[in-house]
């Protein structure tokens, strides 16, 4: 496919950020929360849909998340997960890392 | 950790809710991809490999809530209880006889605990010590008896070579080591009383008693379950008579504990007062007595009479038994060294001669915590043969377990093969076999505790067979359970796991190609089988010599009549009848019994003869004729009609009949035997036997055939008997013998009928048909030959089955060869030959082997055996033919197959 580099796992864990930032926007099923990254990442980010199930399971162990059933735009029964208060805390604290580890790696990588 | 166990829960649900989200994803991508333009077929399998392997992705997501290992052995368990369901017949034949070794096992071995290792059912059984003592043997050079032990009422036993034991003390003994003793908190007595008749509200039956001194209950710390036991106050000589009443007479003759408690009881028609129930669970002091009512010593008093008083005062009369409970901290040795010179010092005060003195009896002291042993000794050496004999079924089974696993594990190793190819991990791939290995032994562990339960069951009406009173009531061990069932479990992870490894091995290629797999010939197979065969010839051999032990003793020659008598015994003296009203008393009734129509002849003796040699002697000191001792000669007190009734031939002279009364001259009756061997070719009737203890002279009236006197297992030298008149020896208790006509049973009515209205207060005990009397003195032998002969047909029967699958496996294997031959000319005759030759040899292998084992092992049930050989020749031979047609019989039905295979089809195959 040639767009290997853009997969997730550059940044480990950093799907598990994506999906609580995904969902802290609005309540959305697997296959939308996909969708959802690749638009807003301008297709930069493809999700390795296979990953993205057992993530969703780790995640709802943590009781990060919660999925009920519900139905999609185009009425097919689907999960849907929506974010629960620890994980807005958990979102929180990854984003404050993510912001830390950038700025790190973009001053290594502005240095003259 | 919560919500996994939930998730783990419901892991069915959610691996749905998990596949279904993921076909969803597949088909919204799939429709994206059509609505770029590609077709569905393509969008749908873009989707798809895009999304990559489903079934991967499932087994991760899962694994978030469910251990690895969790879910890996769901799988094997139920891919195992589907290759079960395939394999009906081998699963089902592998769980039934892995359950028949363990259920027997069990059952026996809980046996044995309920009999040699069980504790009294008492507090603190540890600290109970029990009595005995030992000399060297009593008889002299001679065969005089010198011994200070001059009269014993109970048992006495031979030790290793010949030194007596017994625990049986004199009333001074017991007196003198009671009191103020450093080592026992507490000292006390008992002994037996047998039966006595019991009245209670005018019905009299029959109950066993024990006479128990004031310490007894207090000693054993048993407390009582209504009302209170006997104490110190109550055991003198002067005492009001109280009786305490077993819990299940309280239930059974006063309908329930309170009823009982001040209610009067009359005991050999002497008035006592219930003042209490013992537990329940209590059985007394020894398992095989269980006393129905326990009365005060000194009351014997009041029971016994002058006897009684007699045997307090006589120290060389041994009688009473001893139990002590140790204070704390002291320890059996300790005991036994401060006790030893005392009762040595007190019983050389008893011996008057110096004979006497040099074998004094030595106190020793013995564990009491398992209650007295007379079970024990009766049952403990059968039992350890059962146990062999059990524990060799257990080996057959798992060897057999063990084949099967085997066989079937070449049978798999293509499919091993397939599996390991595709990827599966070795580990994964054992541990799937490992699983079903287990799956397969705990089937069989649980069918094992069904039949362990039925088998103790039936194992103890075999054991008490009919006897009413039969207290030893054995249960189910859980802990025996639990290691026959472990040991089942061993055995199939073991042998499941060598078949498991060999087929998992990394080259897969030659097992893939091999199709039907010939792979290498498996010894391991075919020693199993070999041992199998060992190991059933000796249950075979074991069998085969107590049957024939039981054949020999059914065509024992009685010399009497065995069908057609009705036995019953009657004990006018335990009413109140005394000597001279009694024996009239006797007499009328034998009269009465004769008027009963269908009633030929009726007689009286001390005691049926099977059981004579256990009766009382009925003459005190030694017999002579001129100055002759009369060695080897048996005494029976018998009454008139006695030969008539037993059918034993006169030859010369009369019998004993009515005329000799009280007041007339004593007389005999001897058996031919007797006869020949004293008085030559001259004419015994006339000439005396003459009892110098007694100071009277016995006139030789008669000579009868020979006769068997006393069990079926004694020597020759019974046939020497002396028939006395029981009116001139009359003995408490009597035993009338009625020849009847059809069924003796049917005449039991009417025996009550006239008994009742002669004393009501004499209970009927002991009716027993003659035949049945006879056949109970061998029924151990009866059990034994029943359970071996059951045994060794289940150790064939499994043995056979192993033989069978191996030999199966082994024509399955080579199919192809078989049909190369058969293309080429051989005649199914030789086909079949050539799989029974392989039969025989392992056959003939398996008997080189046990032939020898049997021969030592035999050796060890020799005491069970009765005019057979240990290595009977005709035993031996008809096992082995037993045990080779068997194996035939196993071996044919392959053999068969194989010649009926058809070549083309055969070599098709490959």
């Amino acid at each position: 496919m040639g767009r290997k580099a853009q997969k997730n796992d550059s940044l480990p864990g950093s799907l598990d950020m994506l999906i609580l930032r995904t969902l802290s926007l609005r309540d959305l099923h697997g296959y939308g929360i996909v969708q959802f990254i690749q638009q807003w990442s301008n297709d930069e980010l493809l999700v390795e849909e296979g990953s993205l199930y057992p993530a969703l399971q780790r995640l709802e162990l943590n009781g990060w998340i919660e999925g009920v059933w519900g139905v999609t735009s185009n009425n097919r029964r689907a999960r849907i997960y929506k974010i629960m208060g620890t994980g807005r805390k958990q979102l929180a604290v990854e984003t404050r890392k993510y912001a830390k580890l950038t700025l790190a790696i973009a001053r290594v990588m502005g240095a003259e | 950790m919560f919500r996994r166990l939930r998730y783990w829960i419901e892991n069915h649900r959610r691996s749905e809710a998990l596949r279904e989200e993921m076909e969803l994803h597949l088909a919204e991508k799939a429709a994206e991809l059509e609505a770029d333009g590609m077709t569905a077929a393509l969008a749908q399998a873009e989707a798809r490999r895009r999304f990559g392997n489903v079934g991967l992705k499932q087994e991760e997501s899962r694994e978030i809530w469910m251990t690895r290992f969790l879910s890996e052995l769901g799988q094997d368990v139920r891919y195992g209880f589907r290759s079960m369901a395939a394999n009906k017949a081998f699963s089902a034949l592998a769980v039934l006889l892995l359950g028949l070794g363990i259920g027997a096992n069990t059952a026996v071995y809980s046996f044995m605990e309920s009999i040699l290792l069980r504790s009294l059912p008492v507090a603190d059984p540890e600290s109970l010590v029990v009595f005995n003592w030992r000399s060297r043997p009593p008889q002299n050079a001679n065969k005089e008896w010198v011994h200070v032990m001059h009269g014993v009422q109970g048992l006495a036993w031979p030790g290793d070579k010949g030194i007596m034991v017994s625990g049986m003390f004199p009333y001074g003994a017991f007196d003198t080591l009671r009191k103020e003793n450093p080592v026992f908190s507490t000292l006390f007595g008992y002994f037996n009383g047998l039966h006595r008749t019991l009245a209670v509200r005018g019905q009299a039956t029959s109950a066993s008693t024990e006479y128990v001194t004031g310490e007894y209950f207090r000693g054993l710390a048993v407390s009582p379950a209504a009302g209170r036991l006997i104490d110190p106050e109550d055991d003198r000589p002067s005492a009001e008579p109280v009786a305490v009443i077993s819990f299940a007479t309280s239930q059974q003759r006063f309908g329930g504990l309170a009823n009982a408690i001040g209610q009067p009881i009359f005991v050999d028609n002497i008035p006592f007062t219930v003042i209490g129930v013992a537990p329940p669970e209590f059985f007394g002091v020894d398992p095989a007595v269980a006393p129905d009512l326990y009365l005060p010593l000194h009351t014997n008093l009041l029971t016994d009479g002058a006897r009684a008083n007699r045997m307090y005062a006589d120290g060389n009369f041994y009688w009473i038994e001893m139990m002590g409970r140790l204070r704390p901290g002291v320890s059996m040795a300790q005991a036994q060294a401060a006790l030893a010179p005392r009762f040595h010092q007190w019983v050389a005060t008893t011996a008057t001669t110096d004979g006497e003195r040099a074998k004094l009896p030595a106190l020793i002291l013995n564990p009491g915590a398992e209650g007295l042993g007379s079970l024990r000794r009766q049952y403990s050496k059968p039992i350890y043969v059962l146990l062999m004999m059990v524990g060799l079924i257990l080996a057959i089974a798992c060897a057999n377990i063990a084949n099967l696993l085997l066989a079937r594990g070449a049978a798999r190793r293509r499919e091993m093969a397939i599996r390991l190819s595709l990827g599966a991990g070795r580990f994964r791939v054992v541990r799937q076999l490992l699983t079903e290995s287990v799956m397969l032994s705990s089937l069989g562990g649980a069918c094992g505790v069904l039949l362990a339960i039925w088998g103790v069951r039936s194992l103890t009406l075999l054991l008490s067979h009919g006897q009413e009173n039969f207290t030893l009531h054995a249960e189910l061990n859980w802990n025996v359970l639990g290691v026959t069932a472990a040991l089942s479990v061993v055995c199939g992870l073991l042998f499941g796991l060598a078949p498991a490894i060999q087929s998992t091995r990394p080259d897969v290629m030659p097992a893939l190609k091999n199709g039907r797999g010939g792979g290498p010939r498996h010894h391991a197979q075919h020693v199993l089988v070999v041992a199998q065969i060992a190991m059933s010839f000796l249950i075979l051999v074991a069998a085969g010599l107590f049957v024939r032990t039981l054949n020999k003793l059914h065509s024992v020659q009685l010399g009497y009549a065995r069908e057609n008598i009705l036995l019953f015994s009657l004990n006018a003296r335990q009413a109140g009848h005394r000597d001279p009203e009694m024996t009239t008393f006797y007499a009328h009734l034998r009269k009465r019994f004769e008027s009963i129509p269908g009633v030929s002849s009726a007689t009286l003796s001390q005691s049926s003869i099977i059981n004579a040699a256990r009766a009382g002697q009925a003459i005190r000191g030694p017999m002579k004729i001129g100055a002759v001792n009369l060695d080897g000669a048996r005494v029976l007190a018998a009454g008139p009609r006695f030969l008539t009734t037993m059918q034993i031939p006169i030859l010369a002279g009369r019998e004993i009949d009515d005329r000799d009364q009280q007041g007339s001259p004593p007389v005999a009756v001897i058996s031919e035997r007797l006869a020949r061997t004293y008085f030559g070719n001259e004419h015994p009737v006339g000439r005396r036997i003459t009892l110098p203890d007694e100071k009277r002279d016995l006139e030789i009236v008669g000579v009868s055939a020979n006769l068997r006197y006393g069990g079926l297992k004694n020597e020759e030298e019974s046939a020497m008997t002396v028939f006395v008149a029981v009116s001139q020896f009359s003995p408490d208790r009597m035993t009338y013998a009625l020849r009847t006509a059809g069924d003796p049973l049917s005449y039991v009515k009417s025996v009550r009928e006239i008994v009742r209205e002669a004393d009501s207060r004499i209970p009927v005990t002991n009716v027993v048909t003659q035949a049945a009397e006879i056949d109970g003195t061998i029924s151990r032998e009866v059990t034994f030959a029943k359970l071996c002969t059951g045994f060794a047909v289940l150790a064939l029967l499994i043995a056979c089955v192993g033989l069978y699958g191996t030999m199966s496996y082994s024509v399955a294997r080579q199919v192809g060869d078989i049909g190369i031959r058969m293309a080429l000319g051989a005649q199914p005759g030789a086909v079949v030959w050539m799989v029974l030759r392989r039969v025989l040899l392992l056959a003939a292998v398996g008997l080189a082997i046990s032939v020898p084992a049997a021969l030592i092992a035999s050796r060890l049930g020799k005491s069970f055996l009765f005019e057979t050989r240990p290595n009977d020749p005709g035993t031996l031979a008809l096992a082995g033919v037993v045990l080779l047609s068997a194996m035939i019989l196993a071996g044919y039905v392959p053999a068969r197959r194989a010649s009926r295979i058809d070549p083309l089809v055969a070599l098709r195959h490959d």
